[in-house]
């Protein structure tokens, strides 16, 4: 065999598998086209809302390596039973919606250049924590400040004593307390006249964690679930 | 008759110990410097495995959290020592079989000392803070423009002295490594392109990302290390590959199964439904080609049982083979869609079938060409049996560690996930004591490879064993420690037994 015979073989077993699962689905999928949230007359475009500082906190994430532990999907029920959990997929019982759960589709990673759908799960997935902390305020918790103790430090929260997260104290700063102090301040002792206060980098990471809420209702073209949707109406 | 055949043999010898004088500091240098980020990976991995089970130690320090250690350790890895040991392989396996000279010693060592500034770029970028987020592909965005010139500067010439050989037959290990240096820059630059600097669907850049992944394992690290094993296993033994049809079948085979594998890791994402099972066979049906090569070679190696009881590069090149068998066995039952994919998905399986991959197989085919390698273009032999062989036991007993409860652990864990009535917390719960394993595994790791690196350090400088006697594993008149007592090497680099 020549070598020009050679690198076209190795060329061509190569190029057709690049072409097929890279190539192509990267320029069809960079070209998604806005869809109809049903196929009746006047019907609205699906677009998911989604508020906070999602590119400057997804930074923050992607530094932090929050990925090696924590996912951003939700799997329909043929590739895992992320589903059944009751606040993964969204909210089992909210309380305007009722079951909201559903699996994540690609809009839902709306102002991000890279979709972080992780690679283990040694926490629980975030793809709809901001609708958990939701369920917190609605018990009369700041989610915000409960986010910060939780980034300070998880086991602070007696409840999750046993988690393995690491904590974050770099994420925040030692200052004086002036006048009242900061309302943000961690509800920790930092020494006689101090607060620990978060920094820009925590701030915009919270915002973007409580952005996390991919349970808008889907369009009817990729609903899983119509009879859900049936119910509720 | 016999005349012109000995002259054409003592010509022979002289060629090929000018090959290994011409490449003596580049192939010492990318291998102890390889070495080093190997040990500056598996402490980071120490660290990072503490943190697994023990979350509050060294938490004060930002550039020690947990999201930063593990990247710059799976990156030093890869880059640092996969990436550097690959390129000695190369580099003296393509000048000895297309019986060339090395002449771009000068840009070759330049380009070297380019990479390593690069991944310690990389790796300080990462610790400070500023990774990239994509697993595999975490140094800052500076850092792919600088590896992928100096990749070209360093095996330029391997390319060059292929196209330039005297004609003949081009051997199966040539195959491998040519297809290795033509799949390396499509792969890097395909997937840093798409994701660094022409962004498209965020949900297809993870996709590329772990395509990425798979792609540089299975069409880099694994032709090299196989085209190494290829090389080794006929030469050490002196017997002919067991079949050289089975061995074309194995590389074709490869070829085409391995650029489709990697998106499974993307099961049930939003992405077209097609690319994760599509990702999933090809990843079992690698089964063929890694089975055809380890079968292949250690038939080879098992028609001289003495050779390989006594040959350290045999040993490291068998004990990479069967890593390549148990990683052919883990691909097949960890990516059936629909039974274990589910539970495997997000579990700690996929990092302990990286490190497989990179250490049980990669690694240790290379600590193979190593031991063949570094005598011949030191002219020394290795200093100590014992060194090689604590080096040995403990890589092999540390990497059984690490893949067996990475890939048993990661099951549990799956199992654990995947039981949506319990309560997530406990969930961790399944994955702990596997954790403390790892941590120990790599301990022993870094321990037989901190001795490892200076062993090399030892040989670079020239302070290897003045001998004509190769050390050894297996001693047959007892006493001295450090192997035979021989000859010194007095005769010069031209001497017929410099083979």
């Amino acid at each position: 065999m020549s070598l020009r015979t050679f690198i076209i073989g190795v060329a061509a077993s190569f190029g057709v598998a690049w072409l097929a699962v890279i190539v192509v689905p990267y320029l069809k999928m960079r070209d998604l086209q806005p869809v109809l949230m049903s196929a009746e007359p006047g019907a609205a475009l699906f677009h998911p809302k989604r508020t906070g500082r999602v590119a400057d906190g997804a930074e923050i994430y992607a530094e932090n390596g929050c990925y090696l532990c924590h996912t951003q999907v939700v799997r329909p029920v043929y590739a895992g039973n992320d589903l059944y959990r009751p606040d993964w997929g969204g909210l089992d019982a909210d309380e305007s919606r009722g079951d909201t759960r559903r699996e994540t589709n690609p809009y839902d990673f709306e102002g991000e250049t890279f979709a972080q759908i992780g690679v283990n799960r040694i926490g629980p997935d975030l793809s709809n924590l901001g609708r958990r902390m939701d369920v917190l305020q609605a018990a009369g918790t700041d989610p915000e400040r409960w986010l910060f103790a939780r980034l300070y430090n998880p086991r602070l929260n007696p409840d999750l004593y046993s988690s393995t997260c690491p904590p974050h104290p770099f994420l925040f700063e030692k200052r004086r307390v002036h006048g009242a102090g900061s309302p943000d301040a961690l509800a920790v002792d930092a020494g006689e006249g101090y607060e620990l206060v978060p920094r820009p980098a925590a701030r915009a990471l919270v915002s973007y964690l409580l952005s996390m809420k991919k349970d808008h209702p889907a369009p009817a073209s990729f609903d899983f679930a119509p009879a859900k949707n049936d119910s509720e109406s | 008759m016999s005349q012109p055949t000995s002259q054409s043999t003592e010509q022979d010898a002289i060629l090929r110990a000018g090959i290994d004088r011409s490449l003596r500091h580049p192939v010492m240098f990318f291998l102890t410097s390889g070495a080093a980020w190997l040990a500056v990976s598996i402490f980071l991995g120490i660290i990072a495995s503490v943190k697994v089970h023990s979350p509050g130690f060294l938490s004060s320090l930002s550039w020690l959290t947990y999201g930063r250690v593990f990247p710059a350790h799976v990156n030093a890895l890869v880059y640092g020592w996969g990436m550097q040991a690959a390129f000695a392989a190369i580099l003296w396996l393509m000048a000895r079989l297309s019986r060339k000279e090395c002449t771009m010693v000068g840009s070759i060592l330049t380009a070297g000392h380019v990479w390593n500034l690069g991944i310690a770029l990389g790796v300080i970028g990462i610790l400070s803070g500023n990774g990239t987020g994509m697993p595999w592909m975490e140094f800052p965005s500076f850092a792919w423009p600088l590896l992928l010139i100096s990749y070209f500067a360093i095996v330029a010439g391997s390319f060059i002295q292929f196209r330039i050989r005297p004609v003949g037959h081009v051997y199966v290990s040539q195959w491998y490594l040519l297809a290795a240096l033509l799949w390396f820059p499509w792969i890097y630059v395909t997937s840093n392109v798409l994701l660094h600097c022409l962004p498209g669907h965020p949900v297809m850049g993870a996709g590329i990302n772990a395509w990425f992944r798979s792609a540089l394992l299975f069409l880099f690290f694994t032709p090299v290390a196989l085209g190494v094993t290829y090389y080794l296993a006929p030469k050490v033994t002196g017997r002919p590959v067991f079949s050289y049809s089975l061995a074309k079948f194995g590389f074709w085979s490869l070829a085409v199964i391995a650029p489709w594998a990697g998106m499974q890791k993307l099961a049930g994402a939003p992405v077209p439904y097609f690319l994760p099972y599509i990702g999933a066979a090809a990843t079992a049906l690698i089964f063929i080609p890694a089975c055809a090569a380890a079968i292949n070679t250690l038939r080879t190696m098992a028609s001289a049982p003495e050779t390989m009881a006594a040959s350290p590069s045999l040993r490291f090149a068998a004990a990479g083979m069967a890593g390549l068998l148990v990683l052919a066995a883990a691909a097949v039952l960890l990516n059936l869609p629909g039974s274990t994919l589910r539970l495997t998905q997000f579990t700690l399986s996929g990092y302990g079938f990286d490190i497989l991959a990179l250490y049980g197989f990669f690694t240790l085919s290379m600590f193979g060409a190593t031991y063949f390698i570094v005598p011949r273009v030191t002219l020394r032999e290795w200093i100590s049996r014992r060194l090689i062989k604590v080096h040995f036991y403990l890589s092999v007993y540390g990497i059984i560690t690490v893949a067996l409860v990475a890939l048993f652990g990661g099951t549990q864990q799956g199992l654990g996930q995947e039981n949506w009535q319990q309560p997530w917390l406990g969930v961790l719960d399944y994955a702990r004591p596997y954790a403390v394993a790892t941590t120990f595994a790599w301990c022993l790791i870094l321990f037989s490879n901190i001795f490892f690196f200076i062993h090399l350090l030892l040989m670079w400088m020239r302070l290897g064993r003045r001998s004509s006697h190769p050390t050894l594993l297996v001693s047959h008149h007892g006493g001295n420690p450090h192997g035979e007592d021989g000859d010194i090497d007095n005769a010069g680099p031209g001497h017929a037994h410099a083979h």
